[in-house]
């Protein structure tokens, strides 16, 4: 069969309390929406998981 | 005595010419003779149809099995004595619907037969696994909730097959035909989400608490409002907000109908409006993470909970927002996709909006984010 096959992954969505300050990473165990982790390099806030989605990454 | 042989020769050579040319044509015409016989043809399809069918059978038994192999392997990591044993006690429990030609009291009936057949399925988990934390046991619960469902799925396909062939039955066959690909297709999805809900990973009907974790990002004030359910309370512009979603990371749904009456009944019906926002169900050809506004409450409930939010409402004279994003029936239990994430925050506004334009200062709205909440906390 030659049909494109999609492979997925999950990212996390890392933000900021305080600021605008925004990352996405690779999804780990453990991780859950609203879980606080670290702080913020740009101004020292508190850091939250604000989502938790899946990704298509086509393959051939 | 040459003259006969002759003759014979010919005589012989010519039939055998005959027949070489009309022998195909006897064969194929004998052939639709046949299957032009009543019944002949019909036998030849069902025989395709039932072997087309069992193989469709094969995939299904394969997801019940492979779910029943998950729900065993969580039971056994946690240290359940029989993990087997109980896996086929929890994929075989059912609840019984309650009588519905006498419809009085029918909602409380059916609260109380679908609560205790839930709190059931949780104490027995509990009972075979007592140290297992509460996220846990609801991912545990989830997983014999489907592989209960694929079980089930496998067994009437199976069912209808059999009795197909024991009564010779052509069109009960043909209408199993029919759906069988459309419930192999819902098995794919359920085993999808079976993966989804025991990683403890959001899935597309997490987007009501999703939305309602946004609110309760800054509120100090959290509290168990009903079972399995949270309330917190924040401020926006001026007024204030009572914010309500299943407790995650959990996978559960809670209870939003109770949780919502005890507040606003707690609040002495001092209620300006009641906002629910719930993943619903899109038509084919609409798009994914799609946002529509309505009236009513937005909530996939079979009826309890849903009807405790309109009776509470009616009650006190709230109006009741809705506010949906569209999805497949398969997109709304497997993990949640980027199309359905991105809508949370453009929801969020939606739902700013209507507080500052449909309310004012001081009035006390409540946000129900309704769905189930696997990995999204409060
Ligand atoms: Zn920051």
């Amino acid at each position: 069969m030659s049909e494109q096959k999609n492979q997925t992954s999950t990212a996390t969505v890392v933000k900021c309390m305080s600021c605008d300050y925004n990352v996405e990473r690779e999804y780990r165990d453990g991780d859950y929406v609203m879980k606080v982790e670290g702080t913020c390099p740009k101004d020292g806030g508190k850091l939250y998981i604000a989502g938790i989605y899946m990704k298509e990454v086509r393959r051939k | 005595m040459s003259l006969f042989t002759l003759a014979t020769a010919a005589a012989q050579g010519s039939t055998s010419a005959l027949l070489s040319t009309y022998i195909p044509f006897i064969v194929l015409m004998l052939f639709y003779v046949i299957l032009f016989l009543p019944g002949v043809g019909q036998r030849f399809q069902s025989y395709f149809i039932t072997k087309d069918i069992e193989q469709r059978l094969l995939v299904l038994e394969k997801y019940a099995n492979e779910a029943k192999g998950t729900t065993e392997r969580l039971l056994k990591e946690k240290g359940a004595k029989d993990p087997k044993g109980l896996t086929e006690r929890l994929a075989e429990i059912f609840v019984i619907d309650p009588v519905s030609v006498e419809p009085t009291d029918i909602i409380s009936r059916m609260r109380l037969l679908m609560r205790s057949g839930q709190n059931k399925v949780k104490d027995m988990i509990k009972l075979s696994v007592p140290k297992a934390d509460p996220v846990t046991v609801s991912k545990i619960e989830v997983s014999a909730e489907i592989t209960n469902a694929l079980n089930m799925v496998y067994k009437v396909v199976r069912h209808y097959l059999l009795q197909a062939k024991k009564l010779n039955n052509f069109y009960l066959l043909f209408q199993l035909q029919m759906v069988v690909p459309m419930l192999v297709k819902i098995a794919e999805s359920y085993d999808k989400a079976h993966k989804t809900f025991v990683e403890g990973k959001p899935v597309g009907d997490s987007l009501g608490p999703m939305v309602a974790s946004r609110f309760l990002l800054n509120s100090e004030k959290k509290w168990q409002v009903s079972d399995e359910t949270i309330a917190g309370e924040t401020y926006y512009e001026g007024r204030r907000l009572i914010v309500v979603k299943a407790e995650g990371p959990m996978a559960t749904v809670g209870t939003p109908g109770e949780a919502v009456e005890k507040v606003v009944e707690e609040n002495k019906g001092r209620v300006k409006r009641i906002i629910t926002v719930d993943a619903a169900l899109k038509l084919e050809g609409e798009k994914t993470g799609s946002i529509a506004e309505g009236t009513g409450v937005a909530m996939g409930d079979p009826g309890p909970e849903k009807i405790a939010i309109e009776r509470v409402a009616v009650r006190y004279g709230i109006p009741i927002d809705a506010l949906i994003v569209k999805m497949g029936m398969d997109e709304a239990i497997i993990e949640m996709r980027k199309e359905i994430y991105d809508a949370v925050d453009p929801v969020v506004e939606m739902t700013k909006q209507i507080i500052k334009e449909r309310t004012e200062e001081g009035d006390t709205v409540v946000i129900v984010g309704v769905g189930n909440t696997s990995g999204v906390a409060q």
